[in-house]
C-alpha cells in the first residue's frame, strides 16, 4: 500500500474503532446504569427484553429501547420554534462525539514499518480542544430549553447554562497544575510524562502529583456533564424533564445519548490526565520493572495488549463511578451547586496552581 | 391552651473533616458498594416479585375480582334476586332475570354485568347474597385492559373464574 | 256510638265495626292476612289475635265487633306470643324462596316477620311439605301453591266480587292447598287483582313475573286511559320505564280493583313512543327540530285558512288528550283559526266490551270530557272523515294515534285526500304513518291533567316522570302553536290551563286541582 492511501485507511479506520468503542460503551453503559441503579436498591432491574427466550439479564434492552426511540411518533410541539428545536439535539451530542478524537487509546504502534498513533488526532493543542468543544454543549442544552417554547425546559435551559459556565472556569483552572507539571497541554506527551516514577515508588499519575486538581476537575467533570449530584436542569421533582420535557423518540434518545457520551469521554479524559492512560503501572517498553530493582520480561505484544487493557480497564471504571456517584448522591440544591462552584471550587483550583507553582519552583531551583 | 410543642433536635455542627465531605462521600460509596455487591451474591434476597410469572400471596379476606359460582349441573347458582345490585353503593352491577330452562330453579339471570370501571370492591354484594352465588375470593385485581367493554365483565367471564 | 278502650286509648266507633278497623283509625296496627276491607269476614289467618278484657281467650280482631265499654290491649305479652305462634306456624312448609319471589319486598310474610317473628325456624328443611310451583291457572296470575298461606282471599274474591268461583281449597292438614278444578283455568277479567290482594307470593302477576324487583320501583297517582270507567291507579315505574299498574283505592269508581284489560295499558307508554319530531318529505321520514317544526305547522294552518277559507282547515281531537288540552285545542280550532271543522270519535277498533262491573264500552278515558267541552262526536266527526274524503280539506291537525276505528289502510287512504296533515301523538300508529308532520307528545305517565270519566268524575292523573326522547307536553304544543297564531296565551302548566277552563265553562265551575284531590270530583249536572 502506497504512503498516502494507508494514512487514509489509518485514519478511517482508527476513527471508526474509536467511535465504535464510544458508541458500544454508551449502549452498555445504559444497561449498567439501570442494572447497577436496581442492585443498590436492593431490586432486580430489568430482565425482561428477550430474544428467542433468551434474557441475559435485560441485556437486550438497550436494543428494545433504541428500536422504541426509532420508530415512535416524531412530535414537534406547536409553541416551540421548528428549527432550533430540531437543532438542539444535534448541538447536544456533536460536542459530546468531538471529545473523542484527541484521546490517545493506546502506545504509537509499529505496523509495516510504519509508527501509527493509537489516537484520532494528536493536537498540540490538546486539551484545550476539549474545553473548546466541551463548552459548546451548554448551547445544545440552553437551546432545547428555549426552542421547546414551555417553561420547564426554560427553566432547566437556564439552570444549566449557569451551572456549566461556572464549572468551566474551574475545572480549566485544576488543570493547569497538570500542565505545569507535565509540562505539555499535548494529550500523548501527558500521557508518556505519566510513565515515570515518583520517589522511585508510585507511578508518576497525574491522581499522585496532582491530588486536589484530581479532586476539582472530577467535580467539575460530572457538573459538566449533569450528573448526579449536579443533574439540577434535569431536577425531575421540580422542573418535570428540564430542558428535554418536550422532546421525545429519536431527538430526545439524542440527548440520552449525548450524556452517555459524555460520561465516557469524561472517564476516557480523567484516566488519560490523572490515571496514565494507557500506561500500566511499572510495566516498560521491555516489561515489568518493580521497585527495588525486580524485573520480568514480557513480549512486546503482551505489553501493547496490557497497555490497551489497562486504559480500557481505567475507561471502564470512571464509566462506572459516573453511576456509583449517582445512586450514592442526592442532588445538590441549586444555591449549593453556586456556592459549591464559586466560593469553593474556584479559590481551591486557585490556590492547587499558587501550590503547584511554588513546589515547581522549590524542586527545580 | 396551646398546642404540644414537640422539640426536634437540631443536627449537630459538622466537624471538618465531615465539612470536607470527601471521607463521608467515600462512606457512602461503600455502603452502597455493599449492597450491590450483596445483591449480585445473593440474588434471591432481592425483595422484588417479579409480577406475572410469582404473584404476591394475598390475604384470605382480600376482596378482589369477583366470580359467580355454579351449580353442579354447571349453571349460575344466582337465581337474579337482584339483592347485590340492591347493596351496591356503586351501581354498577346490571342483573336481567328471566325464566330458567330448569324449572326447579325457576328465574335465572339472562344478564348480569359488573363494571369492573366503577366497583369500589366494598364486598356488599358478596354480604347482600342470599345463594352465596358471588364471591370476591379469587385473589387478585382487575386486570387492565384497553377499553371500557372490555371492563364490563359478563355473566359468562364472571362465571369462568 | 260504642266506646272501645285500645292500649289505654279511647276511640268511639259506629255500631258494627270490627276492633282491627277501630284500631286502623287511632293508628295501631293489628296484623293480618286473610281480611281485605272489600271481601267478607272469614277470621281464618288468626293473625290478627288480641286480647280482650273479660275473654277468657284471645280474640280475632277483624270478626270481632266492638261493644260499648270494651278494652282491648294488643301489646301484651300473650299476644305478642300468639301471634309469633301463628306466623311460625304459617311459615312452617314456607320454601323461603324470597330471592326469585316476586313478592319480595311487598310480602306480608316478609313485613310481619321482621315485626312479630324473628323466631329461629325450629322445622328441619327436608321435612317441609313441598306442594306444586309455578301453575299457570290462566288469567294473569301464576300459582305457586307452596307459598300460599291460605287465607282464602282469593277464594273470597271469585265468589263475592266476580262471583265465578275458579279456585277453591283441597286435601287436608299440611297437605291443603288451593287450586283451580281440573281442567277450568281463570275465566274473568278480573284475574289480576288476585295477585294484588294475595298477601304473599302464591298468587303473582303473569306480566311481572321477574321484571323487576319491587323495591326498585316508584309510584305514581294515575288514570287508567283503557276505558271511560277512570279506574284510579298507581302507576309503578323506574327510570323511565313503566313496569305495572295497580289499582288506587277509590269507592266511587273502582274501589280496589281494576280489569285486566286496563293493567295492560301501561305498555304503550313504553313500546313504540314517537320520540322526535319529524316531517315526511317524499314518503321518506326526515327527522325535524321543535324549534322549525312547530313555527311551520302553525305557518301551514294559518296560511291554509287565509287563503282557501277557515272552512278547509279541520282539527280532529282525541278522546285520548285530557280536558285541559281538549279545552285549549277547541280555542285553538275556534278562536284562533276560526274553522268549524272540529270534531273526535269514541270509536276504536275492536268489539267495545262491556260488562256491569268496571269495563265500559268506550275505549277512551276522556269521551265524555270532550263532549263537556263541546267538542261534537258522532254524525259530525262522520261528516267531517267525508268532507276530508272528497277533498274538501287542505290543512288537517289530528290528535291521537288513531282515527276511531279506521284501519291503517283506511287511515293512509283518507289523509292521502289532505296535502298537510300534522300529528300529536305518543305511539307509531296509523296516523303517525300518514301524517306530513309528527309532533311527539308525552304519554299520560310524562304530564298531568284531568280525564273525565263516563259518569262525569273529574280525576286527575300526575306527572310521573319527564318525557322520553323528545316528546313534549301537548299542553305546552298547544300553548305554542296557539301563541304562533296570535293567542298570546301565558299558560304554563296544566294547572293554569285548568283554572282558565274551570272560569269559562260551565260544566266545571268552580273545580280547582284542590278540590278534585286524590278521588276525584263530580260534575254539577
Amino acid at each position: 500500500m502506497t504512503g498516502p492511501l494507508f494514512d487514509i485507511a489509518v485514519t478511517v479506520a482508527r476513527i471508526a474503532v474509536f467511535f465504535a468503542f464510544c458508541f458500544g460503551l454508551v449502549v452498555v453503559m445504559t444497561w449498567v446504569e439501570r442494572k447497577g441503579a436496581a442492585y443498590i436498591q436492593d431490586r432486580r432491574g430489568p430482565n425482561r427484553a428477550d430474544i428467542f427466550g433468551i434474557r441475559a439479564w435485560g441485556l437486550f434492552h438497550p436494543l428494545a429501547d433504541a428500536l422504541k426511540f426509532l420508530f415512535k411518533e416524531d412530535f414537534i410541539p406547536d409553541n416551540a420554534h421548528r428549527l432550533f428545536y430540531q437543532m438542539a439535539p444535534m448541538f447536544s451530542l456533536a460536542p459530546a462525539i468531538l471529545g473523542i478524537a484527541i484521546i490517545p487509546f493506546g502506545p504509537d504502534v509499529t505496523v509495516m514499518g510504519r509508527t501509527i498513533a493509537l489516537q484520532i488526532a494528536d493536537l498540540n493543542v490538546g486539551i484545550l480542544y476539549l474545553f473548546a468543544v466541551s463548552g459548546m454543549t451548554v448551547y445544545g442544552v440552553v437551546l432545547a430549553g428555549w426552542a421547546s417554547g414551555s417553561k420547564y425546559p426554560l427553566l432547566g435551559g437556564l439552570r444549566s447554562s449557569a451551572q456549566m459556565l461556572s464549572y468551566e472556569v474551574s475545572m480549566g483552572l485544576s488543570l493547569i497544575g497538570i500542565f505545569m507539571v507535565f509540562e505539555s497541554v499535548r494529550m500523548s506527551q501527558i500521557v508518556a510524562g505519566q510513565g515515570g516514577l515518583l520517589f522511585g515508588v508510585l507511578p508518576k499519575w497525574g491522581v499522585f502529583v496532582q491530588p486536589l486538581g484530581f479532586i476539582l476537575f472530577l467535580v467539575a467533570q460530572y457538573a459538566e456533564a449533569n450528573r448526579t449530584p449536579f443533574d439540577l436542569p434535569e431536577g425531575e421533582s421540580e422542573l418535570v424533564a428540564g430542558y428535554h420535557t418536550e422532546y421525545a423518540s429519536f431527538k430526545f434518545s439524542m440527548f440520552m445519548m449525548a450524556e452517555y457520551l459524555h460520561m465516557v469521554v469524561g472517564a476516557a479524559v480523567v484516566a488519560t490526565l490523572f490515571f496514565g492512560g494507557w500506561q500500566f503501572p511499572y510495566l516498560g517498553d521491555a516489561g515489568f520493572l518493580f521497585p527495588g530493582g525486580f524485573a520480568v520480561a514480557v513480549p512486546p505484544a503482551l505489553v501493547l495488549l496490557l497497555r490497551i487493557g489497562s486504559f480500557v480497564a481505567k475507561v471502564l471504571f470512571f464509566a462506572w463511578l459516573y453511576v456509583w456517584v449517582r445512586w450514592t448522591i442526592p442532588r445538590f440544591r441549586y444555591d449549593q451547586v453556586m456556592r459549591l462552584g464559586w466560593k469553593v471550587m474556584l479559590p481551591l483550583s486557585l490556590l492547587n496552581i499558587f501550590a503547584t507553582g511554588l513546589i515547581l519552583l522549590l524542586l527545580n531551583r | 391552651m396551646t398546642i404540644g410543642v414537640i422539640k426536634v433536635a437540631r443536627p449537630r455542627e459538622m466537624s471538618f473533616p465531615e465539612s470536607l465531605y470527601l471521607l463521608e462521600i467515600v462512606k457512602g460509596l461503600g455502603v452502597t458498594m455493599g449492597h450491590l455487591l450483596s445483591n449480585i451474591v445473593r440474588q434471591e434476597g432481592i425483595k422484588t416479585i417479579e409480577y406475572p410469572e410469582v404473584r404476591r400471596p394475598m390475604p384470605p379476606r382480600f376482596r378482589g375480582k369477583h366470580r359467580l359460582m355454579k351449580r353442579e349441573n354447571g349453571a349460575p347458582r344466582c337465581v337474579a334476586c337482584y339483592c347485590c345490585s340492591t347493596a351496591c353503593p356503586a351501581k354498577c352491577i346490571t342483573i336481567v332475570a328471566g325464566e330458567s330452562p330448569d324449572p326447579a330453579v325457576e328465574k335465572y339471570p339472562v344478564r348480569f354485568d359488573i363494571d369492573m370501571l366503577r366497583c369500589v370492591f366494598c364486598g356488599m354484594c358478596v354480604e347482600a347474597c342470599p345463594c352465596d352465588a358471588i364471591r370476591m375470593d379469587t385473589g387478585w385485581f382487575t386486570p387492565p385492559d384497553d377499553t371500557r367493554e372490555k371492563l364490563i365483565f359478563t355473566i359468562d367471564t364472571l362465571l369462568e373464574k | 256510638m260504642p266506646t272501645l278502650t285500645l292500649n289505654g286509648m279511647t276511640v268511639d266507633v259506629p255500631p258494627g265495626t270490627s276492633i282491627l278497623d277501630a284500631a286502623k283509625q287511632v293508628g295501631v296496627e293489628i296484623p293480618h292476612y286473610c281480611y281485605h276491607p272489600k271481601l267478607s269476614v272469614a277470621g281464618n289467618c288468626r293473625m290478627c289475635l288480641v286480647e280482650i278484657e273479660k275473654f277468657p281467650k284471645l280474640q280475632t280482631a277483624c270478626s270481632t265487633v266492638v261493644n260499648d265499654g270494651m278494652v282491648v290491649r294488643t301489646d301484651t305479652e300473650k299476644v305478642r306470643k300468639a301471634v309469633t305462634g301463628v306466623l311460625e306456624l304459617m311459615l312452617i312448609h314456607h320454601p323461603i324462596d324470597c330471592p326469585i319471589c316476586d313478592q319480595a319486598g311487598e310480602c306480608g310474610l316478609q313485613d310481619y316477620y321482621m315485626k312479630f317473628g324473628l323466631h329461629k325456624s325450629r322445622y328441619a328443611l327436608e321435612d317441609k311439605v313441598h306442594k306444586k310451583k309455578v301453575q299457570d291457572i290462566g288469567g294473569q296470575v301464576v300459582l305457586d301453591a307452596e307459598r300460599c298461606i291460605l287465607c282464602s282471599r282469593c277464594v273470597r274474591f271469585l265468589a263475592e266480587v266476580t262471583g265465578t268461583r275458579e279456585l277453591d281449597f283441597f286435601n287436608r292438614g299440611d297437605h291443603s292447598e288451593i287450586s283451580i278444578f281440573p281442567g277450568k283455568p281463570l275465566d274473568n277479567n278480573y284475574t289480576g287483582n288476585l295477585a294484588d290482594i294475595c298477601p304473599v307470593g302464591a298468587l303473582t302477576s303473569k306480566d311481572f313475573r321477574f321484571r323487576c324487583r319491587v323495591w326498585l320501583l316508584k309510584a305514581f297517582d294515575s288514570i287508567c286511559t283503557g276505558c271511560s270507567k277512570g279506574c284510579n291507579v298507581d302507576a309503578h315505574f323506574k327510570g323511565d320505564i313503566l313496569y305495572r299498574l295497580k289499582p288506587r283505592w277509590n269507592d266511587a269508581v273502582n274501589q280496589a280493583w281494576m280489569c285486566d284489560f286496563g293493567r295492560l295499558t301501561y305498555k304503550e307508554m313504553n313500546e313504540a313512543r314517537l320520540l322526535t319530531p319529524f316531517v315526511r318529505e317524499e314518503g321518506a321520514r326526515k327527522v325535524a327540530a321543535w324549534g322549525s317544526l312547530l313555527p311551520d305547522v302553525a305557518f301551514r294552518l294559518k296560511a291554509t285558512a287565509d287563503k282557501s277559507g277557515a272552512d278547509r282547515v279541520a282539527v280532529i281531537a282525541s278522546p285520548q288528550s285530557s280536558n285541559e288540552e281538549l279545552y285549549l285545542l277547541r280555542r285553538l280550532a275556534t278562536e284562533l283559526l276560526g274553522t268549524k271543522n272540529l270534531a273526535f270519535t269514541h270509536r276504536v277498533a275492536g268489539d267495545g266490551f262491556a260488562d256491569d262491573f268496571l269495563i265500559q264500552a268506550d275505549k277512551n278515558p276522556n269521551s265524555r270530557g270532550a263532549q263537556l267541552l263541546g267538542i261534537p262526536d258522532g254524525a259530525v266527526f262522520d261528516a267531517l272523515v267525508s268532507k276530508i274524503s272528497a277533498g274538501g280539506i287542505d290543512a288537517l291537525l289530528v290528535f291521537g294515534n288513531v282515527l276511531g276505528a279506521l284501519s291503517e289502510e283506511e287511515t293512509a287512504a283518507l289523509l292521502a285526500n289532505v296535502p298537510f296533515v300534522a300529528q300529536v301523538g305518543t305511539n307509531e300508529g296509523p296516523v303517525s304513518k300518514a301524517a306530513t308532520a309528527v309532533l311527539p307528545s308525552a304519554s299520560v305517565a310524562e304530564r298531568g291533567g284531568t280525564f273525565t270519566s263516563h259518569v262525569g268524575r273529574v280525576q286527575r292523573f300526575r306527572f310521573g316522570f319527564p318525557a322520553r326522547g323528545k316528546a313534549k307536553n301537548p299542553v305546552e304544543i298547544l300553548v305554542s302553536l296557539g301563541n304562533r297564531l296570535g293567542a298570546g296565551w301565558s299558560f304554563a302548566g296544566e294547572a293554569s290551563v285548568f283554572r282558565a277552563l274551570a272560569e269559562s265553562e260551565a260544566p266545571f265551575a268552580g273545580m280547582s286541582y284542590d278540590s278534585i284531590g286524590m278521588l276525584g270530583q263530580e260534575i254539577k249536572t
